[in-house]
């Protein structure tokens, strides 16, 4: 029997279900393969429902809404205007061909072009063939046999020497510093903690929350000081985001946190998300030189930098109330052909190929959440993947849910990543996660001229459209 | 006691492997995984430990339990047991004790769980001993040893060059029967590990309610992000969660599935119920419900203490809790 | 439950509904006959014990058993209160959907260490549905117990649960029936105020008296403390029956531990002195 395409088409009920009905009306033939969706608006059209529909075996999604300018919500159909872009680009990255699914307008009174658009579509589809998108066999694994695309920077020789030990000099002059500047604010009682870094007894570098001025000297700053701190200050510093269980404090908590140039960025975005006040924290910069790759864990890698830090160029911390250590005497050049070679190379595959290089990463992800825990941007009460109710994704520790995951919450931190590649570093299976988020962040560079975190101020997709911004 | 080269060990694992499944440890991405092979071609020997516990093998992340057919008012429920036979080699010793430990509470505690308990049966172990500890280690201290054949139906210690292979049960005798790769007594024995270390004191359950409410949990618990990596990795760690997930179907028949997959205490949604209310909501409450049920209540109500003295959940915390040094904490005398 | 090494403890039996009743406001009670002999693994259950009851294609979650045995006729009571996904699709099924139910589990109400003592019954909202079971039970064997007093209470008329039994609790010899609501509406002409008030005005003697609560956790908590404080009751005289968030019932999955108890199979009855000596809260 011949490819019949499975269309679902999400229309908005004010312009393009109208326009789909005025075309039914004029008697213009529109093909039995679209099944229509009526929305609100086409802003309502949020990407896991594009997702789900794909997931579920879609071979292709329309979505329709109000022309620029004529939405009923005056505003919705921006929101579906920036955000389908972004999502194709990530389905492309992923590996589904982007044509699949598509963005247009429609008013109320214009039949034919509905039919155009509809009868084009279902053509589209029909010459791409049957989805190959959702595996469905929880004992089929996938491996990546090509060579390997390594989201992880090989050190220069002349990186080694600097990177070899995890305390230099300056580091040390530093560390002392920061436990003057930690001593100072407890004294002064300016802070009721100050969270940053100390040395374990296995010799490995982790989170430190100092009470006490008697604590200070176990504070540490060094070349493995990695982990994004920022991730426990809306816990520290908010309320509402634990069940609601406090009430707005008498008090407002205050904390004092040590962050990086990475991690400094993050507090921006949080401060953009008014997870707490600006008040409430006291930022203390640090002057870094880049983090080794191996730290935080009892890693043999050491002494190659993290491939993050090869590739900032934000040295100095873009919000702090201190700063310690000199960003000029940090400064390094890395060649570009050094840094990120993965995401073009992936880009270079047919989709075919990313979808199975994908498919062998994720095979590998036991759904641990420790990305998802370690973002300071993820911190809803309930994660939209993580439901009782199975809503978005299934609960089984399967490729097709964890896929559905993973690009989900890739699609989330868009215009919100930093890039500090936390993710990364604590995933359990070493699944390449920059490779995507980095290329989100790309896609947001591009399209709105937007990198995350450089000043307090909401991302893309929670802004309209203003007059001078072109459609993308 | 058996002595066979590398060589004879492995054209007997290639020969088994072509009657039952074979599972051996494999590298995948830089990790070494337990996995079904078709040969020994990739198979590692001299591993240190691999990433994930063997475990996933008899109590898989996601497992269907059965299936559930509505046709129109009739439904029809059908049990999905696990059927298959497979031998799986390499295994450590701190991963059969965690099988043992799992066996106290799945098999020899009332009701026996079936799914798990297919699967024990099925599956026939071959240990490969630890030739040292790694830095992270303790096995030692839980009263396992890097040698130690307890749980395994075959044990293969390397000694000068090859192994020596102890035959320890009967479904062990069964397998290497075939083939005729092994013959008789010899003389060789293993050698006893000199890779001991120090041994880190356990507090015994008796301790462990007189620090229930120390400040010390919620210091801990500051740092820790509540991820699962420590309870996935675990040779011993159980939970699961249960849920029916619809399949895709044609032709309007009505299928779905139960299935059960692995959850951990230290997620928030673990005791949250459908009206909100979550009795263990903060992370020291989870925490410390973690090291509580392994050293305290999972001994007081099935025996052995939850720990196998692994060290992965050392190893691959992200922000270093370490359980060697709550260990420590709880062993202290107080002043 | 029958032979157990060869029944699957995770599969379930499965229910036909035989009634599907509104009895409040998003509560409705279930009446279940049970299929294909799966009714002989609930001739003795005790009052207390619980099931898990499945939505086919959603999933299951437990249930007090709402009603005592009657010989033979295979039929169990649910009263659900419509929260989650699982009891959204209960409240959307009818008289004749099938479910599953797997049970009976938990220990139950030891009844035989109640026989010639005073009984009192502090139920709250969906609370009550465990503890009509026991009402049933006192009901039937009244010679066996002393005085009987039974203290309802909701947060508003709409939630109280089985309205239409009242009368026949009343007229039980020697039993009286206390209603309370927080908030009264314009229908209500019986008592107004907090479980806690009206338990202090009835002011039960401890004198050879049991309490058996069930309600939210918070109710629980505060009515122990008017027990203990106010009125004189010992721990061990006061008996509850706690809930948690449970996947399989059997004591495996690990999650409903309140300490070193599990609740599904050391409870979910508890007496108070129990719960007490538990190094967690289930609050």
């Amino acid at each position: 029997m011949p490819f019949e395409p499975k269309i679902i088409a999400y229309l908005c009920t004010w312009c393009s279900y109208t326009g789909a009905d005025t075309a039914g009306i004029a008697r213009l033939k529109s093909p039995a393969n679209i099944r229509d969706i009526r929305v609100p608006c086409s802003g309502r059209v949020s990407p896991e429902i594009i997702m789900r529909t794909l997931d579920q075996g879609a071979d292709g999604v329309l979505v329709l809404g109000c022309h620029i300018g004529e939405c009923h919500y005056d505003t919705g159909n921006h929101r579906a205007a920036k955000r389908l872009p972004v999502l194709k680009a990530l389905l492309a990255y992923a590996g589904l061909d982007a044509e699949r699914v598509r963005l247009d307008w429609v008013s109320a009174s214009e039949g034919e072009r509905y039919s155009r658009i509809v009868n084009e579509f279902t053509e589209t589809i029909r010459a791409l063939g049957p989805i190959q998108w959702k595996v469905g066999d929880r004992n089929k694994h996938f491996v990546w046999e090509k060579e390997p695309i390594s989201h992880r920077y090989t050190a220069f020789s002349d990186e080694q020497p600097k990177h070899a030990v995890y305390l230099t000099p300056v580091h040390e002059q530093q560390t002392q510093a920061l436990r003057e500047k930690a001593r100072e604010l407890l004294e002064s009682k300016q802070v009721d903690n100050v969270i940053g870094y100390e040395v374990g007894p296995r010799g490995r570098t982790r989170p430190a929350f100092i009470h006490n001025v008697e604590d200070v000297e176990r504070l540490a700053w060094n070349q493995d000081c990695t982990h994004n701190l920022a991730a426990y200050l809306s816990k520290k510093l908010g309320w509402g985001t634990d069940g609601g269980k406090k009430k707005q404090p008498d008090r407002l908590p205050k904390a004092a946190v040590v962050v990086k140039p990475c991690d400094s960025r993050s507090i921006n975005v949080l401060l953009a998300e008014n997870r707490f006040l600006r008040e409430q924290v006291y930022i203390i910069g640090m002057a870094c030189d880049g983090i080794r790759q191996g730290a935080g864990f009892n890693d043999e890698r050491i002494g190659a930098i993290q491939t993050r830090c090869a590739a900032c160029n934000v040295r100095t911390p873009v919000v702090y109330d201190t700063l310690i250590g000199d960003t000029e005497k940090t400064y390094r050049e890395i060649p570009p052909e050094h840094i990120y070679p993965g995401i073009e190379r992936l880009e270079a595959l047919t989709p075919a190929e990313r979808m199975n290089f994908w498919l062998s990463q994720f095979d590998r992800c036991i759904r641990c959440y420790a990305c998802r825990q370690v973002c300071p941007m993820c911190d809803c009460p309930i994660c939209l993947y993580e439901r009782d109710d199975s809503l978005w994704v299934g609960m089984g520790i399967d490729v097709d849910e964890k896929r559905a995951y993973h690009l989900g919450r890739a699609y989330h931190l868009a215009g919100r990543c930093v890039g500090c590649n936390e993710c990364e570093r604590v995933c359990p299976m070493d699944i390449p996660l920059s490779l995507i988020h980095r290329k989100m962040a790309q896609e947001m560079e591009k399209l709105f001229d937007f990198r995350a975190g450089m000043a307090a101020v909401p991302p893309p997709f929670v802004t309209i459209l203003s007059g001078e911004e072109n459609l993308p | 006691m058996n002595y066979l080269t590398r060589q004879e060990v492995a054209t007997w694992l290639d020969k088994l492997a072509q009657e039952q499944t074979l599972i051996a440890p494999i590298d995948v991405a830089g990790n070494i995984l337990y996995r079904p092979v078709q040969d020994t071609r990739n198979v590692q020997w001299d591993f240190i430990r691999s990433f994930m516990s063997v475990k996933e093998v008899f109590f898989p992340p996601t497992e269907r339990l059965m299936l559930i057919e509505k046709l129109g008012l009739e439904v029809k429920i059908t049990e999905t047991l696990p059927e298959e036979k497979s031998i799986i080699f390499g295994v450590r010793p701190c991963d059969a004790r965690g099988l043992l430990t799992m066996d106290s509470l799945f098999i020899d505690t009332e009701p026996v769980d079936p799914y798990y308990a297919r699967r024990r049966e099925n599956t026939t172990i071959i240990g490969l001993a630890c030739q040292s500890l790694g830095p992270s280690c303790f096995c030692t201290s839980v009263g396992g040893a890097p040698d130690d054949p307890t749980g395994m139906d075959i044990m293969l210690t390397a000694s000068g060059g090859g192994y020596a292979a102890e035959i320890i049960t009967e479904k062990g005798a069964q397998i290497s029967q075939r083939f005729q790769v092994f013959d008789g007594l010899s003389e060789i024995r293993p050698h006893p590990s000199s890779a001991r270390k120090q041994e880190l004191k356990i507090p015994p359950k008796e301790v462990w309610p007189a620090k229930f409410n120390d400040d010390y949990w919620a210091e801990l618990a500051e740092r820790c992000l509540s991820c699962r990596i420590c309870a996935y990795l675990c040779p011993s760690c159980r939970c699961f969660d249960v849920r029916d997930e619809v399949l895709p179907g044609d032709n309007g028949q009505n299928e779905s599935e139960r299935v059960r997959c692995w959850d951990s205490c230290n997620g928030i949604p673990y005791r949250r119920v459908a009206g909100g209310h979550n009795p263990r909501f903060m992370k020291n409450q989870r925490l410390r419900n973690r090291f509580f049920c392994k050293f305290y209540y999972f001994p007081l109500h099935y025996g052995p203490v939850s720990c196998t003295g692994c060290g992965r959940c050392i190893d691959a915390c992200p922000v270093n809790v370490d359980i060697t040094e709550v260990l420590e904490y709880v062993g202290r005398r107080q002043p | 439950m029958t032979d157990k090494t060869d029944t699957n403890p995770m599969l379930p039996y499965l229910g036909k509904l035989v009634e599907v009743k509104d009895i409040a406001t998003e509560i409705k009670l279930f009446r279940v006959e049970m299929q294909n002999g799966g009714g002989e693994a609930f001739h003795h259950y005790k009052p207390g014990q619980f099931a898990f009851v499945s939505a086919l294609g959603v999933g299951e979650a437990p249930f007090g058993i709402a009603n005592i045995p009657k010989n033979g006729d295979n039929m169990l009571d649910f009263a659900i209160n419509r929260l989650g996904s699982v009891t959204t699709e209960l409240h959307g099924l009818g008289v004749g959907d099938m479910v599953g139910v797997r049970g009976p589990m938990g220990n139950g109400f030891p009844m035989e260490k109640f026989t010639g003592k005073n009984l009192v019954i502090i139920g709250g909202g969906i609370g009550g549905a465990p503890l009509r079971p026991v009402i049933q039970s006192v009901m039937a064997n009244r010679g066996d117990y002393g005085h009987f007093q039974i203290l309802w209470a909701a947060r508003n008329p709409s939630l109280l649960v089985f309205t239409d039994e009242y009368d026949e609790w009343r007229s039980t010899p020697d039993t009286e029936l206390h209603l309370t609501v927080d908030q009264a509406d314009s229908t209500w002409n019986h008592g107004v105020g907090l479980i806690t008030q009206l338990l202090e005005r009835v002011a039960p003697s401890p004198e050879n008296t049991i309490t058996i609560t069930c309600g939210p956790p918070i109710m629980i908590h505060f009515v122990n403390r008017v027990l203990v404080d106010k009125l004189g009751f010992m721990p061990e005289q006061n008996y509850v029956t706690l809930e948690a968030r449970m996947h399989c019932g059997i004591g495996k999955c690990g999650r409903c531990n309140l300490g070193t108890k599990l609740i599904c199979v050391d409870g979910p009855v508890f007496s108070m002195a129990e719960v007490g000596a538990l190094l967690e809260s289930f609050l």
